[in-house]
């Protein structure tokens, strides 16, 4: 037996081998390291590590590949590593030390440390990181943080006075920070929009003040989002709001299901315009509440393109336009004016810190 | 109906099943097939139903030439095949069991369950049957079951008749029924061809008896011929059909149920309220159709079921509540029922399921480190002693003969030093070879002051080596017997009668003295595929 | 093999085998486990790796663009359409070995210093060794979690629940990793033991629960699984868990103490726990093959009917082997915790308590096989990471290969058809008994 399998792997190694080998006399040529037909030998290469989640998550992975991919051209070429397991993102970030990558962006609170250790390292590598941000700021990274509060806030204020009900709810996949500091955010709005109306709008799913509410598990079980929507339809909730990626979708077939049984509910779309990355479910969508992953992916892959990197981290705001409300698309005759002015003016008391926008996420 | 075989030949890989073998059957005649378990019965009659195809050799009927692909051929042809284990479904009644498949319908495809019921009746009645077409077959006896599967046969015309080792789920009494029945069809132009090993049933029933020995015919012979002759060409060998043993001289009380209670599965008592004593230097013979609680009995005395109600003893101590480990180095070995299931674990090399009980103890353990070495030395005399023919100790023990298979049980049970031997059907499926060395060894631990207790449901076994015979029905014991008690009584006792001394002898000679009694072939494990080649049991 | 009652029963098929020696019908599950451990010969092994490499690189090819481009002008250049087709899978292969074995131009670039000493200083040569050390760390966790599934089932039960043991070991690990300061060694001890104990805890509690309730331990398993899933996500937002400074879901650093020894230099990030998880394959096998209880286990797991007759205590030999299993996979999360991540995250379970049963499978449930099986995942693991950087090759692909080596050894029949082998099985009981597989 032992010897049997001690063969089997000595034949696997020489299967490995000739495969080996066989490229040599096959690929030829230049012997380049990199089979690749899309590397040149002077061309700036982004090299962007995912997370867990994969390149099509529908949510900051894939908005910072498509940032990488807006970047392109120019002599500028993208490559993309999956991450399958944590235990991936340091040899996958090894990986591309080890290719000469004009900036290395790694996606995701996650991989900041294994980040920060690269970086640290390596101190002439050109880093970006989504989603996190570094107490001290590092020369070599830009750490690309969102402060979606600030958004949330404006959608939950939205809710507010789109509900007819006076009941709006909001779920997340997991108890994360990038997830919970959007559904505080909606909750501060909302409960803004009561202060100031008079108005008694209740939250379900999410509390700010004991940060405890409802999430799925996961980001991709998109029967559990339309089973938890469902929940929150039957208990008079008629704007929901889910901060679970892929599970969102689940949340919008409950909603239709809803609509097409004659129940008047809506919804808000997460982290980029549900019109574009959903766009089946886009009349339901009153707005989505947007965070600007690829713009900013797309500015740090250009600036250390071009030698204006700076490193050190960045928030985006309502003010620089890395937050904000998706455009209202089919609601934008529904939506009253007055409604459409509030929102302007609370947009201008968060800017100038009139309105405080309370989070005990991190920004 | 006339059959014939003609160099029928049968391989698998290398092993000859069947080696040109020719058989004539008669139109009403009773062909009874004598063989050793693998001696390739079963696989000639598996072609003859059309389950097998042959390698060679060819099937006539009435001279003509016929080829069965399937038993739907065979069936079309005239040939019924009664199995040991009936395909019957427990839920529908006799006439649904018997007509399933071939339903009998009217207009416009309905069942016609009273033509249905008519047919059964009335063969039921021309053969004396006896079987009540609208019974559940869940609720009859298994004679009556192995009757329906005879009527299942005749509703589809069968002319020939197969019956595979009929006998071996019979009581005695059903037996005679059985019999009386294959005469009735006899009379009625049918043949039969009988297949058994028993050599006493093979001689009262049969008009020609074909031995049948490694698949090959070794030799045919009327009934009148001797059991020693048909032992002997059975075996390749001259036999030694007699166990010799001293008389008994038993000593004190080593095993001592008092009152016990034993619940199945499904906590219904299996055995109740028994009392039973075996001394030291006896053996006891437990006989009694199989399912009236023997198994869980033997599970309750080993500690592998618990005991309900009762008490049980081993020299004296209460043991009832002991674990199988504890009464196992108390000084109790056991046999169990199925070796191949509950004796041994069949992956293991013979080495390891000798010591399958003892491992853990000196001097095979030190601490939980297994001394290999001293494993693999005690199995090497082991099975020199015991005469277990393998390769080496360390082949598979599935690899085995089921004689060599159980003589490692034995080696393993017996190479303790015993107080009481609980031995359930120890022969069963063995080769004589096999049993002879058995019950030798058991006679042995007799002699040397052990209490044995032997389940079987083999009368000759129970017979050949019990010095008191207790009959079991539906748990209870319902009688203790001196070894020459006559196989009728017990046979009353079997069926739960509380059978007084002896009073008629019911058509079945007295067992004690004649040579018919003596004889003990037996029954096979199961009706399928000997567990090895036939060659290696003894050569 | 009883034959009370005698309705039912299959006698004229089996009867027409006459090798057929096998007692009784154990459940359809285990037949087909035991026919994947037992059943298959080296050649099925190999026949089986070559097929999924060559599915493999079908599928690598041609998912690539730029094959698909050249397959669409198959008329006018049928010669570059091939030429594309075996570029890109033999490219992506070429790159999967370079990071799973040796990358030649490591090579080249550490001869090209004259000296010795300067091509270990500037890292060259520990760059040559860099893809085999990132094989072993890949692989050890692998080879815990797989030794853990490969010892359950030896003795009869299938453990799905590597994913909630990994859990329980790396929570109290890390928790010992860096809430207990304790001095040089004896903190990584500590910190390993912590780990076996908190996978062994939670391995008891299914041997227990399968013991004394007759709960499924599959069932028992999969449902512990979510539980631990969700009480690592709860407890890692505790104070006593999470990362001060940190609103997700991560724990502080174990210290420097806790954490295993590289054993090639800093670049290099094999560390110790590979040699611990030799050990524990050295150690499971002499567990299995030369002590009483690994005789327990293994008669419970071949026949536990005959080893309870033997007056072997079964549900005792669950329990046990339910909490040394427990603990080889808490070993794992020490192998990830305490070798690799030195923190733990809520996801830091990744999948290895799945693949520890591919591993095991592959590995015949045998030591020395799962740590082979383990070292060759690995090896696809590390050389998929390179295979996706430099040719862009999906690294799903692996998942895919792992997948197909599992599935053509679950199906001898299609890989021997495949291959025109003949199967020990279908030849007579001579060979049947020939073969001999007794490990």
């Amino acid at each position: 037996m032992r010897q049997s399998v001690r063969a089997a792997a000595a034949i696997s190694v020489l299967a490995l081998l000739a495969a080996g080998c066989g490229t040599k006399s096959a690929a030829g040529g230049g012997g380049s390291s990199s089979p690749s037909p899309k590397s040149g030998a002077s061309a700036f290469t982004a090299c962007m590590v995912t997370d867990t989640g994969g390149i099509d998550d529908r949510s900051f992975n894939a908005s910072s590949w498509q940032g990488v991919q807006q970047a392109e051209g120019n002599g500028i070429t993208g490559k993309y590593l999956q991450s399958t397991s944590p235990s991936d993102y340091t040899p996958n970030i090894n990986q591309f030390l080890g290719q000469k990558c004009g900036i290395i962006v790694t996606v995701g609170f996650l991989m900041g440390d294994a980040t920060q250790t690269a970086a640290k390292g390596h101190p002439s590598q050109k880093f970006a990181i989504v989603d996190f941000t570094y107490p001290k700021p590092l020369k070599n990274v830009d750490a690309l943080l969102f402060n979606t509060v600030q958004d949330g806030f404006l959608g939950g204020y939205l809710a507010a006075g789109m509900s007819k009900t006076h009941k709006v709810a909001t779920f997340g996949g997991q108890k994360l920070p990038t997830v919970t500091i959007y559904m505080d955010g909606f909750w501060d709005g909302v409960q803004y929009y009561n202060a100031k109306h008079h108005t008694n709008v209740k939250v379900l799913g999410w509390n700010e003040k004991t940060q405890n509410g409802n999430f799925t598990g996961d980001f991709t079980n998109q029967s559990k989002g339309q089973q938890l929507t469902q929940t929150f339809i039957s208990e008079g909730a008629d704007i929901v709001f889910p901060v679970a990626g892929n599970v969102g979708l689940g949340a919008a077939k409950a909603v239709q299901q809803a609509d097409q049984s004659g129940q008047n509910v809506n919804m808000l779309w997460v982290d980029t315009d549900g019109c574009v990355s959903a766009p089946q479910y886009c009349k339901y969508f009153i707005s989505s509440v947007t965070k600007g992953i690829q713009t900013a992916v797309k500015t740090a892959v250009t600036a250390a393109h071009n030698g204006s990197f700076k490193g050190g981290n960045y928030v985006g705001t309502l003010t620089n336009g890395g937050v904000g409300l998706a455009p209202f698309h089919d609601f934008a005759s529904k939506v009253p004016a007055s409604l459409k002015a509030e929102l302007n003016q609370v947009k201008t008391g968060i800017e100038n810190g009139s309105i405080k926008t309370a989070t005990k996420s991190p920004v | 109906m006339k059959l014939e075989l003609r160099g029928i030949t049968k391989r698998f890989g290398s092993l000859v099943a069947n080696d040109h073998i020719d058989l004539t059957v008669a139109p009403g005649q009773i062909h009874a097939l004598l063989g050793e378990n693998g001696a390739g019965k079963t696989t000639l009659m598996n072609v003859l139903y059309g389950l097998t195809r042959p390698d060679e050799g060819e099937i006539l009927l009435d001279g003509q030439a016929r080829e069965f692909r399937s038993p739907a051929d065979a069936i079309g042809a005239g040939i019924g095949m009664v199995h040991q284990h009936f395909m019957l479904v427990p839920v529908f009644t006799v006439t649904e069991n018997v007509t399933l498949g071939v339903e009998r319908t009217r207009w416009p495809g309905l069942l016609d369950r009273r033509r249905a019921r008519r047919e059964v009746r009335e063969l039921s009645q021309r053969y004396g049957l006896n079987v009540n077409p609208d019974a559940y077959v869940e609720n009859l006896p298994v004679g009556v079951q192995q009757r329906v599967e005879i009527i299942k046969a005749l509703l589809r015309e069968a002319n020939v008749l197969i019956l595979d080792e009929p006998t071996a789920v019979l009581t005695p009494g059903e037996t005679e029924d059985l019999f009386r029945i294959m005469r009735e069809l006899k009379a009625g132009g049918r043949s039969i061809i009988f297949i058994s090993h028993k050599l006493r049933e093979v001689q009262a029933i049969a008009d020609t008896i074909t031995v049948i020995r490694r698949g090959s015919v070794v030799g045919q012979r009327p009934p009148t011929a001797t059991g020693s002759e048909l032992a002997s060409l059975m075996v390749g060998r001259p036999v030694e059909l007699r166990v010799h043993k001293e008389p008994a001289r038993p000593g004190a009380v080593v095993l001592d149920a008092d009152g016990l209670t034993v619940p199945d599965d499904q906590g219904n008592p299996a055995v109740k309220d028994l009392s039973l004593q075996v001394h030291a230097g006896e053996i006891v013979g437990i006989a009694g159709v199989q399912g009236n609680g023997q198994t869980e009995l033997c599970e309750a005395l080993v500690g592998l079921r618990p005991v309900g109600a009762g008490r049980l003893r081993l020299d004296g101590d209460d043991i009832s509540r002991q674990t199988t480990r504890q009464r196992l180095a108390g000084g109790m070995g056991y046999i169990p029922e199925d070796r191949t299931e509950d004796g041994l674990v069949g992956d293991f090399p013979v080495a390891d399921n000798i010591i399958l009980d003892v491992y853990h103890r000196a001097p095979y353990a030190r601490g939980i480190a297994l001394d290999l070495g001293q494993v693999d030395s005690t199995a090497v005399s082991r099975v020199s002693e015991f005469d277990i023919r393998t390769t080496s100790v360390q082949a598979p023990t599935s690899t085995l003969s089921g004689g060599n298979q159980q003589k490692v049980i034995l080696a393993r049970e017996i190479g303790r030093d015993l107080r009481v031997l609980v031995a359930s059907q120890p022969t069963r499926g063995l080769d004589v070879g096999s049993i002879e060395f058995v019950h030798r060894r058991i006679v042995e631990q007799r002699d040397q002051g052990v209490a044995v207790l032997i389940i079987s449901s083999e009368l000759d076994e129970i017979y050949a080596l019990a010095d008191r015979i207790a009959v079991m029905y539906e748990g209870r014991i319902t009688g203790i017997r001196p070894p020459t008690v006559p196989v009728a009584e017990l046979g009353l006792l079997m069926t739960g009668a509380d059978g007084g001394p002896a009073g008629e002898p019911a058509g079945t000679e007295a067992p004690a003295g004649t040579e018919a009694q003596q004889l003990y072939v037996p029954q096979p494990a199961e009706q399928e595929a000997p567990p090895a080649p036939p060659g290696d049991g003894h050569d | 093999m009883t034959e009370q009652g005698g309705v039912g029963g299959s006698a004229p098929r089996a009867s027409t085998d006459p090798g057929g020696t096998e007692p009784g019908r154990p459940p359809f599950g285990k037949v087909i486990i035991q026919a994947i451990i037992q059943g298959n010969s080296v050649v099925v092994t190999v026949a089986a790796f070559a097929a999924a490499i060559v599915i493999g690189g079908l599928l690598i090819a041609f998912t690539d663009p730029v094959v698909l481009h050249a397959w669409s002008q198959f008329t006018a250049a049928p010669g570059n359409a091939f030429a594309q087709a075996w570029d890109s899978a033999a490219g992506a292969y070429a790159a999967m070995f370079e990071g799973a074995i040796i990358n030649p131009h490591t090579v080249a670039s550490a001869l090209q210093y004259n000296s010795i000493s300067a091509a270990f200083q500037t890292g060259s040569v520990s760059a040559i060794f860099d893809p085999l050390s990132e094989t072993a760390v890949n692989a050890t966790p692998l080879i815990f979690a797989g030794l853990s599934v490969a010892l359950a089932f030896r003795a009869g039960l299938f453990n799905i629940g590597g994913t909630s043991q990994f859990i329980g070991g790396a929570l109290l690990a890390t928790w010992l990793g860096f809430g207990v300061p304790l001095p040089l060694v004896l903190h990584a001890i500590v910190v390993l033991i912590g780990a076996f104990a908190g996978g062994a805890a939670i391995g008891w509690v299914v041997g227990a629960l399968k013991a004394w309730t007759g709960a499924h331990e599959v069932i028992v398993t999969i449902m512990l699984n979510y539980v631990m899933i969700y009480l690592l996500s709860w407890l890692l937002g505790t104070s006593a868990m999470q990362r001060p400074g940190r609103a997700d879901l991560i724990t502080p650093f174990i210290d420097g103490n806790a954490q295993l020894p590289h054993l090639a230099g800093p670049s290099l990030r094999i560390n110790a726990s590979f040699l611990i998880a030799l050990a524990a394959a050295a150690g499971v096998w002499w567990l299995l093959q030369r002590s009483t209880i690994g005789f327990e286990f293994r008669s419970v797991g071949a026949n536990p009917r005959a080893a309870r007759t033997a007056g072997m205590s079964v549900t005792g030999s669950w329990v046990l082997v339910m909490t040394i299993a427990g603990g080889l996979a808490g070993l794992a999360a020490s192998a990830v915790v305490q070798g690799t991540d030195h923190t733990l995250t809520f996801q830091s379970y990744g999948t290895y308590g799945i693949d520890a049963i591919t591993v095991a499978l592959l590995g015949r449930a045998r030591p020395l096989g799962t740590v082979l099986a383990a070292l060759l995942f690995g090896a696809l693991h590390a050389g998929g990471v390179a295979m996706q950087g430099l040719t862009q090759t999906p690294v799903d692909i692996v998942t895919v290969i792992q997948a197909l080596i599992v599935m053509f050894i679950a199906a001898p029949p299609l890989v021997r058809a495949m291959f025109r082998l003949r199967g020990a099985r279908a030849a007579g009981p001579e060979q049947a008994l020939a073969k001999g597989w007794n490990g």
